[in-house]
């Protein structure tokens, strides 16, 4: 086969075509996916490379009305670790020295971590739970801890760190102050102040950064500055004052637990101002224990029973339909009324319109009612949307309950509807609701709203102030406020409520002991009420008003308001008459005690004489002889055995000591 | 360095493209390996750059010395070194190494150096040579197709064999490229259609003999499959994971590129500074970078088609593009691949793509080149170079 150059190069020249064509095709594609393609894959670049991390703001405070912690968000650790990473020859040699300093950190043995971590190195568990929930310290002290201390890829430390509410207070008014919880779904429950106040004030604003995507799984900022800063939540000032919060927290507990009951709540506010000094919420869980369950004062409307007769009556002095002095007959503690019986628990026979208030007698009420508003029911219902008591308060707290009170035509409404009324069935009202017309009458005859915050917080520096928000008309005039005044501090003193009379302090209330659950059929065997009272204290000039409702008490143990809440609102009086001072300075205090100045004078004596040469401090406390030999002039090291009062010291009175010389205290 | 200059001999043009491509080649490459040096741990991207800087400059040396070789001195060399690069493929499958259990011995130690080589390359060029040396030999001969398998077919399948097992892509290239010279040569049609029917029953009977008895060796028979599965397949899978971010690549750079050193897809792309090296200069330099990069290898390929013209005899013309060819062909692979129009082999882009043996073969292919365009010698017709020690010729050259 003879080759001929030319034929060759023929052939060379197709090659050199093909290459071209193959070059030409490449550049096509290369124009392809940067003009026809681009957008495609610069916004998967994008998508790939680039995101978006969320700097999360730190939430604001929420503080007593005295400006202790009631929320604030703390930083919590769970400290993990990895089995696998740490090679073989540093887990053996840390191991012990590791278990030893989690048993001096939780108590457990050292045993039993030294096995617990071999397992999880057997098991090839790369994620053992040290310690979980553990705040900032307990994260500084286990990082520090032989093998961790490492790091995590040599030491196979996991930190993982969340932000946690915490309530300072423990549990005390925790539902109140509520809180703002976050489910997987983005769904928000939000309870109590902490939720309320959420959204506008303590949540504040998430900051962002870009951040681009690096080998290794690392992400770099784009830029020096974050695109949007973290702008942190307000603080939000309560109206909470923590002492009547805790005195209000545990007489409600202390009864509920002597009674058995099954919720029950208590509002202490500031009579002028409207602000709650103190709001308790406690429910029973199945362990028989209570705690901050729901906002029941807030959410819940019941029918109010015996505590409602003072608007009843507050009516019908206001009509004129009656005066105090009216006699109504209350029979013999039985009386029909369209068909339907009223019982009272005793007979009171003739008694004035102002006894059937003290003594809460339910013919009294309803004859006064019936017989003054039987015609003309609007009148009376009148009078009642005017307190504003048929629209619920309109609280920023989520959740509020809907007052119920009916209207001739309603469907609940009938003949026997408005005797029921007069004592406080068959209509709704929250304890909140209650209590906010009683403080009416406690300041004069205007109506405050209910207040739970004071004041927004901007790093001490106030964003937005709560004013009070009182109403411009008084609820009455000023001859039925004081009758009405008058028969509620007389119910205190010989009416329902004398059993809770005291001579040192004054306060005035009215009892409650409404039937609940009656409809049911079960009722007759199984009693249930709710008691209340409500009240105010001191009775002339009061400060603050107050509600108590507990749901349910044990029927064996007491069931009238006098009996079960009355105590809890006397001992909520008594203890704010006797702790809060009434004059708010004390001098210091400014005596000087012989024994005392007689120890300091020997201690520095002691201290000006021993330079080098060991004391004795025998017989001194051990804070005062560690204080003593540490800072004397030679540099020793003293070991501490034991706590109290120095019992034995290892190196003899008056001997010279050297720089580094250990001296070991024995104390009991 | 005048001495240096005046000693260069050849096509000048050659010598300034492969300078060209060379010096142009290490921005890319720094750019890209910070991502090696990250993820290496060590973080010192200057030792990569020195290291490419070393491997162009042994590369170079390389290149100068070859081609002050007299081009028909290769003849001789390319038979000596026939049976050398035989034992050197059998060592390095027996080596063994495998990357996640498949087979991918294709580097062995040097020793003393103490650096690695891919004989598979080195076996390239020796082949090639071998290959243009026989077609020149019987350019005047009839020849039937049984007179061939021996000194032709026999060399070639096995070297081929040798390679295949832990290199398919370079294998298929290396088959095609020799189909390619045999053509240039003057083989018969009918026989090439004959040796292309028994390669492609060979890999099938080794693919078979793989699936079969998949413990029997190590081998990348799945990798191969299924990276060709990927590139039929039109769907993004999770496998398309390279070149992906290859045309993110090309796609963020657009007209002007993002700026030398700013690549992104730099620390996601496995092979950033060797395999995939032309999306990072898309990216970094844009259409006008990877324009000027083609232009250069277009360019090169035309001054080949020139020196082969003009060179006098068969051989050297052969010679020329049966080197030649394949680095302007192994540059459109790489290319291609990056742009997505072939399947993902591990093809360098020539003298750019970090890498020793790559840029050492190439350059001394380069050198064999301008060895033939010096034109030291005349063409002898010398049918008998078995009887030249090609020891001899080393010494007198080296």
């Amino acid at each position: 086969m003879a080759v001929k150059e030319k034929d060759i190069l023929n052939r060379l020249y197709f090659i050199a075509g093909c290459m071209f064509v193959f070059g030409m095709a490449v550049l096509f594609k290369l124009f392809s996916i940067q003009f026809l393609q681009g957008d495609k894959y610069r916004a998967l670049a994008n998508e790939r490379v680039i995101k978006d991390v969320v700097i999360p703001a730190n939430r604001g405070n929420v503080y007593s009305v005295n400006g202790n912690l009631l929320a604030t968000s703390v930083p919590k650790y769970d400290i993990r670790f990895d089995a696998i990473t740490p090679t073989s020859a540093r887990f053996e040699k840390y191991l012990i020295p590791l278990s030893d300093s989690l048993a001096s950190y939780t108590g457990k043995s050292s045993k039993y971590y030294q096995k617990e971590l071999r397992r999880a190195r057997a098991n090839k568990n790369r994620y053992y739970l040290l310690a979980r929930n553990i705040g900032y310290s307990g994260y500084m002290r286990l990082r520090n801890f032989p093998l961790l201390n490492l790091g995590a890829f040599k030491g196979g430390l996991i930190v993982e760190q969340k932000t946690k509410r915490e309530h300072p207070m423990g549990g005390i008014a925790q539902r109140s102050i509520g809180y703002e919880r976050f489910d997987e779904d983005g769904n928000v429950t939000r309870a109590g102040i902490d939720g309320a106040f959420g959204v506008k004030y303590l949540r504040g604003s998430d900051g962002h950064r870009r951040k681009q995507k690096i080998g290794k799984g690392q992400w770099k900022p784009l830029s020096d500055a974050n695109e949007i800063e973290p702008k942190d939540g307000y603080d939000v000032y309560t109206t909470i004052d923590v002492n009547i919060q805790d005195i209000a927290h545990h007489a409600l507990l202390k009864q509920l637990e002597e009674y058995e009951a099954d919720h029950g709540c208590v509002v202490v506010m500031e009579a002028k101002t409207g602000e709650v000094r103190a709001i308790s919420n406690l429910g029973r869980n199945d362990n028989g224990h209570y705690y901050e369950r729901l906002n029941y004062a807030v959410g819940e409307a019941i029918e109010p029973g015996s505590t409602f007769k003072v608007m009843a009556l507050m009516a019908a002095l206001e009509d004129k339909v009656v005066d105090t002095s009216t006699v109504i007959d209350t029979k013999l503690g039985y009386k029909q009324f369209y068909g339907r019986g009223i019982y009272d628990t005793h007979g009171h026979g003739k008694i004035s319109a102002a006894r059937t208030l003290e003594v809460s007698s339910n013919i009294g009420l309803a004859t006064i009612v019936d017989q003054g508003y039987a015609k003309n029911p609007r009148k009376f219902i009148a009078h009642l949307q005017d307190w504003g008591l048929d629209k619920p308060l309109g609280l920023p707290i989520l959740g509020e309950g809907e007052p119920v009170i009916p209207q001739p035509g309603d469907k609940i409404w009938s003949k026997n509807a408005l005797p029921s009324l007069a004592y406080g069935y068959n209509l709704k009202l929250t304890p909140l609701q209650t209590l906010t017309f009683y403080n009416a009458i406690a300041n004069n005859g205007v109506i405050v709203k209910p207040r739970f915050i004071k004041e927004v917080k901007e790093l001490g520096k106030v964003v937005e102030s709560f004013d009070k928000v009182a109403s411009d008309e008084k609820i009455c005039s000023e001859k039925t406020l004081k009758e009405i005044q008058d028969i509620l501090k007389h119910v205190v003193e010989r009416g329902t409520g004398r059993s809770l009379y005291s001579p040192y302090f004054s306060m005035a209330g009215k009892t409650g002991t409404a039937q609940t659950e009656y409809w049911m059929k079960d009722w007759k065997d199984n009693k249930r009420y709710i008691s209340s009272f409500a009240g105010y204290f001191p009775a002339d000039n009061p400060k603050y008003s107050c509600i108590v409702v507990i749901h349910k008490p044990s029927v064996k143990k007491g069931y009238y308001g006098a009996d079960v809440t009355g105590p809890v609102f006397k001992r909520i009086a008594q203890k704010i008459h006797t702790d809060t001072p009434i004059v708010d300075e004390v001098e210091a205090l400014d005596v000087k005690v012989a024994s005392v100045e007689s120890e300091f004078e020997n201690y520095y004596k002691t201290a000006q004489t021993y330079k080098t040469i060991m004391p004795n401090v025998v017989g001194l406390p051990v804070m005062d002889a560690l204080a003593l030999l540490e800072n004397m002039q030679v540099d020793i090291r003293v070991k501490l055995e034991g706590s109290g009062v120095v019992k034995n010291q290892s190196v003899n009175h008056n001997q010279k000591l050297k720089n580094n010389q250990i001296v070991v205290l024995k104390a009991s | 360095m005048q001495a240096l200059f005046k000693n260069i001999k050849g096509d000048r043009l050659i010598w300034a493209i492969a300078a060209l491509l060379a010096i142009l080649s290490f921005l890319p490459v720094y750019s890209a390996s910070s991502n090696l040096a990250y993820k290496g741990g060590s973080a010192n991207t200057f030792g990569f750059f020195i290291k490419h800087f070393m491997h162009l400059f042994l590369g170079f040396a390389i290149m100068y010395g070859v081609h002050k070789i007299p081009y028909r001195y290769f003849k001789g060399l390319s038979l000596f070194m026939m049976p050398v690069v035989l034992v050197l493929l059998v060592i390095t499958m027996l080596q063994g190494t495998t990357i996640d259990g498949a087979n991918a011995s294709r580097w062995i130690q040097i020793p003393i150096v103490g650096m690695s080589f891919q004989t598979s390359t080195f076996a390239y060029v020796v082949l090639m040579v071998y290959v243009s040396r026989y077609m020149s030999k019987i350019k005047d001969e009839v020849i039937t197709f049984k007179d061939s398998i021996l000194p032709l077919w026999l060399p070639v399948f096995l070297v081929l064999v040798l390679i295949l097992p832990a290199n398919f892509s370079t294998t298929a290239i290396m088959f095609l490229m020799v189909l390619m010279l045999v053509f240039l040569g003057g083989y018969p049609i009918r026989y090439l259609v004959l040796i292309v029917g028994s390669g492609v029953l060979m890999l099938g009977m080794f693919v078979l003999v793989a699936k079969a008895f998949p413990d029997a060796m190590p081998n990348r028979v799945d990798t191969w499959i299924s990276r060709v599965e990927n590139f039929a397949n039109p769907e993004d899978t999770a496998a398309d994971y390279q070149i992906e971010k290859a045309k993110i690549a090309i796609a963020t750079g657009g007209i002007q590129g993002v700026g030398p050193g700013k690549s992104i897809q730099k620390n996601f792309l496995p092979q950033s500074s060797s395999d995939f090296i032309f999306a990072i200069i898309i990216e970094e330099y844009g259409l006008i970078g990877g324009l000027f990069i083609m232009i250069l290898y277009m360019w090169l390929l035309f001054r080949i088609v020139i020196v082969s013209q003009k060179s006098d005899t068969v051989f050297g013309k052969l010679l020329v593009l049966g080197v030649g060819l394949p680095i302007v062909f192994q540059a459109l692979i790489n290319m291609a691949v990056a742009v997505e129009l072939f399947p993902v082999t591990g093809q360098t882009l020539p003298l750019i793509s970090s890498g020793g043996t790559s840029i050492w073969m190439t350059c001394m292919a380069v050198g064999i080149i301008l060895s033939v365009s010096a034109k030291r010698e005349e063409l002898k017709e010398q049918e008998e170079t078995e009887e030249e020690s090609p020891l001899e010729i080393l010494s007198e050259t080296i």
